[in-house]
């Protein structure tokens, strides 16, 4: 392996501390697999302050990306983000989103739909490839977080199926 | 091989889920073909068109990769009966034949939890005909035979092209990305000269810096350099 990969990890990692800093989240970990020989398998986590601090906690812990991490970090508090949702379907991939399979065609799936484990519920495009994203269960698709067209990064929440 | 089907693509959907390896689908004809977001791809008789069908497994980012391979597969299978400084890819699996469009390549996949379940490559050259160009296609469409190349049969393409790619497929297997993707760019039209991104924010202009290792497109913009993973590129 030359540095290449080494180079692009690092700024993966840093990539995931700063989404973690900004979306107040506790842990992050992602694994990806690029050949048989080629992973990577990182997980980030922080502490975040909770209400009351304790005494003698950190006033502000800095991001700290390790891989993998220690314990993870205390649970948050109360946390709106909808990736941590149970029934969130986040994005495999760096994409653009379609909730249809055509222009002007009707949507895969609508707010409120009953789905079938299997079912497509939405495309994500990267590098001309249509990935069909798949419902992981059956359920109602309880809420749609992403626009058509629009961009979506790697695990970022599409849809709420429960 | 199949005489006629609705689309090489839509067929392979239907028979991934039985598919125990890789497999080739030919067909004469297409009754609805189709390209990018729906738009129509016409076939006429003689045109090449086909799709791999394979169950590659690990994550989408890693099977979107394929467009490059194909990319490069389709590049070498028509340096075969053109000279190769006429032909050039752009990004990301578009190859030019005399910067005119001679062929279409468009990838499908579908699973969920993160992993690939199946992968359709349905690839498409205007071996004998090129179709009418649509009045603002930014690449006027070609043929084969139209700029001055033999007159080669769909089967003797496809036998071509199948060892190609699956050359493409031991590289990726063995050695990584990194040598599929130096090929492509050798390949690449317009490297270090100004393009566009048509994506779904709107057109993003800059110099075609190169292609990083999960194949996105990297342009350098006024405000620093962009990474791209979706549009169509325009010049």
């Amino acid at each position: 392996m030359t540095d290449t990969p080494h180079k692009s990890d690092v700024a993966f990692i840093r990539a995931l501390a700063e989404l973690l800093r900004e979306n107040d989240l506790t842990e992050l970990r992602v694994k990806r697999d690029y050949a048989e020989a080629d992973s990577i398998d990182v997980r980030v986590s922080r502490q975040t302050i909770v209400a009351p601090p304790p005494p003698v906690a950190p006033s502000a812990p800095a991001p700290a990306p390790s891989a993998p991490s220690a314990a993870p970090a205390p649970a948050a508090a109360e946390n709106d983000d909808p990736a941590r949702l149970p029934g969130a379907v986040t994005s495999p991939m760096v994409g653009t989103i379609y909730l249809s399979p055509e222009p002007g065609a009707d949507a895969f799936v609508k707010t409120g739909d009953t789905v079938s484990e299997g079912q497509t519920l939405l495309i994500v495009e990267a590098m001309k490839t249509m990935n069909h994203i798949a419902a992981p269960r059956s359920g109602t698709v309880r809420r749609i977080l992403v626009e058509d067209g629009s961009p979506v990064e790697f695990g970022a929440p599409l849809m709420i199926v429960e | 091989m199949l005489d006629s089907v609705d689309s090489t693509n839509a067929y392979a959907a239907r028979i991934a889920p039985e598919l125990d390896r890789p497999t080739w689908i030919m067909a004469h004809r297409q009754t609805a073909a189709r390209g990018r977001r729906g738009r129509t791809w016409a076939s006429p008789d003689g045109n090449f068109s086909a799709t791999l069908v394979m169950r590659p497994g690990g994550v989408p980012g890693w099977a979107a990769l394929r467009s490059f391979l194909a990319a490069n597969a389709l590049f070498e299978t028509l340096a075969l009966e053109v000279d190769r400084t006429r032909l050039a890819t752009k990004w990301p699996n578009d190859v030019l034949l005399d910067g005119g469009k001679i062929a279409g390549i468009l990838l499908e996949s579908a699973g969920s939890g993160g992993q690939v379940d199946w992968l359709a490559i349905g690839i498409g050259v205007n071996l004998a005909q090129a179709p009418v160009a649509e009045p603002d296609a930014a690449f006027p469409p070609v043929s084969l035979t139209g700029q001055g190349g033999s007159n080669i049969a769909p089967e003797a393409f496809l036998a071509r092209l199948a060892d190609h790619y699956a050359t493409e497929e031991a590289i990726l297997e063995r050695l990584g990305f990194e040598p599929i993707r130096e090929k492509w760019l050798r390949a690449a039209a317009r490297l270090g000269e100004t393009i566009s991104a048509r994506t779904g924010d709107g057109v993003i202009e800059g110099i075609f810096r190169t292609i990083d290792p999960a194949g996105q497109l990297i342009l350098d913009c006024a405000d620093g350099p962009r990474s791209i993973a979706a549009a169509d590129v325009f010049f």
